[in-house]
């Protein structure tokens, strides 16, 4: 073996098995977001069910992804890069998993909202958020694919534009209700499936702050984090 | 060139008595200060500038810059070769008892030119002690092992008891030896050799104890006793110790240094540090690719 040659390639292409997991559930969810929408458009009540399946397929790999990353700390003592990597895929392999849920929790929200006629306008927003989710998704994914620290920094104004659309598509649906094209109850779940869309975007953002710390090393400081630690200081200082 | 007379400390200059002397102005400093590694508050024991090593013309070690601080623990790792052992022997002029070795450069301790030629290096030897990779005790009883150093430093008859007490307990064997004390010291296990070897260092109350892998022919339940001893011994030495075992280095120090090995057309190979910064961030989030490329493995 020559001095330059790598001395844990078992280890290193574990790791990347882990990697290519996380795509591939990055990639069953971008799918699954617009496959739901095409359901929900289409009141299709078949199709939500064969999506709320294909679910399971993602929470298989998540688990598969976590015991990988479980096996290589326990028996890989990874250091700098690798524990950033492994830490980062820990916790991507749960803001993953729980994108995938709310894919299927669309899916399941479709059949509590049979009968309802939506209306052109609430239908073009469901498109627009639903782009703008798996673009979020997609670009999150993209930045831990290429350790892309910039993007992964962007995804936050990204998000804001979902969650204009979000709030647009709250507001319409208050109409709609007010106008009685819907009852209190299908105004409700209505809601509800919006929001979903809402958190697939919050959990692409959480990706991005991981991707961020997987390339600089730094964990990323929540406000209210920020706030506790002023807090904290002052009440040591007195 | 230090100014020697301005120095406050002159027992290391000319051939002084060989007793404990300014050794309470060196721990003068707050401990709880010298924990302070995030505020980089820890005293400096060992301030090296440009500092070159050679055996004849070759060079083995090129350009090191690196502070050792009082009361931590600083390891140095890297792969064979990139002269970390030669390094260790530069801070108790060891290379001097190798024929055509030399030193270039400025390694300042507590503020005094150690490779200054009117510095004693034996006395240099006493402040800072060694422990080697084999345990190496002297083919006496482990009493007199330890009593060894104290005795050629003038402690009295009187005290010796006290001195090869204090040091077995704060070496963590006493209580294995305190009922054999004038048996053999071939007769402990390699593990306990060792920590004899570290109670014969401490003995002579040294300020430094540099550590030339002191583990590297343990076993793991003799290495971690070692590795608990290193991080009680710190609270009263400052400790600088060579390992090729990253986790130990991990695990036990508060500062890494990392050296690297440059081999030359010929084959010669001349080490050179890489980067040096507190062990959390070295093994977290290393600055330099060629340390994240050594502890990674993606480079042997």
């Amino acid at each position: 073996m020559s001095e330059n040659e790598e001395t844990r390639s078992e280890f290193h292409q574990l790791m990347d098995e882990v990697r290519s997991d996380l795509v591939r559930m990055g990639g069953l969810v971008t799918e699954g977001i617009a496959s739901v929408t095409v359901a929900l458009l289409a009141n299709d009540l078949a199709m939500a069910d064969q999506i709320s399946t294909q679910d399971d397929e993602i929470d298989l790999l998540s688990v598969e992804a976590e015991e990988k990353c479980i096996r290589m700390l326990a028996l890989q003592q990874p250091v700098a890069v690798d524990l950033r990597t492994i830490l980062t895929d820990l916790r991507m392999v749960s803001e993953i998993e729980r994108s995938g849920d709310l894919v299927s929790n669309i899916a399941k929200g479709i059949g509590r909202i049979q009968g309802v006629e939506l209306e052109p306008r609430l239908r073009g927003l469901i498109d627009r958020m639903c782009e703008q989710a798996v673009r979020l998704t997609t670009l999150a994914i993209d930045s831990y694919a290429d350790k892309d620290a910039a993007l992964a920094g962007a995804l936050g104004e990204l998000d804001d534009r979902l969650d204009e659309l979000h709030n647009d598509y709250i507001d319409t649906v208050f109409s709609s209700r007010f106008d009685r094209y819907i009852t209190t109850q299908q105004a409700v779940q209505l809601a509800v499936i919006g929001r979903f869309y809402e958190r697939i975007g919050d959990h692409a953002v959480n990706i991005g702050e991981r991707v961020q710390y997987l390339v600089t090393g730094e964990l990323p400081e929540h406000k209210g984090a920020q706030r506790a630690r002023i807090r904290r200081e002052r009440s040591e200082e007195v | 060139m230090v100014n020697i007379e301005e120095s406050n400390d002159k027992s290391l200059v000319g051939h002084t008595p060989k007793v404990p002397v300014a050794r309470a102005a060196m721990r003068s400093q707050d401990h709880a200060e010298a924990r302070d590694l995030g505020q980089e508050k820890a005293a400096k024991v060992f301030e090296i500038n440009g500092l070159h090593a050679y055996y004849g013309d070759f060079c083995a070690l090129r350009d090191v810059q690196l502070d050792v601080h009082q009361s931590e623990v600083t390891a140095f790792i890297g792969p064979s070769g990139c002269g970390k052992s030669t390094f260790l022997r530069c801070f108790n002029r060891m290379n001097d008892l190798i024929e055509g070795a030399r030193v270039d450069g400025e390694m300042r301790y507590h503020g005094l030119d150690l490779y200054d030629q009117n510095i004693d290096a034996v006395e240099v030897r006493r402040r800072i002690g060694m422990v080697f990779q084999k345990p190496n005790p002297f083919p006496k009883s482990i009493y007199d092992n330890v009593a060894f150093g104290p005795r050629i430093g003038g402690v009295k008859k009187s005290e010796l008891d006290n001195v090869v007490e204090k040091s077995l307990r704060r070496a963590a064997l006493w209580d294995e030896v305190k009922d054999r004390l004038g048996d053999s010291a071939y007769g402990l296990s390699g593990g306990q050799q060792q920590r004899l070897c570290i109670a014969r260092a401490i003995a002579v109350e040294p300020d430094v104890v540099l550590m030339d892998e002191p583990c590297s022919a343990l076993d793991p339940i003799a290495t971690a006793r070692i590795e608990e001893l290193i991080a009680e011994l710190k609270t009263q030495y400052t400790i600088v110790i060579v390992t090729h075992n990253m986790q130990q280095a991990a695990r036990i120090s508060d500062r890494t240094a990392f050296f690297s090995v440059e081999v030359s057309d010929s084959g010669r190979r001349t080490g050179q540090l890489v980067e040096i910064d507190r062990t959390e961030q070295i093994f977290t989030n290393p600055e330099d690719p060629r340390t994240e490329a050594y502890i990674t493995g993606r480079v042997g």
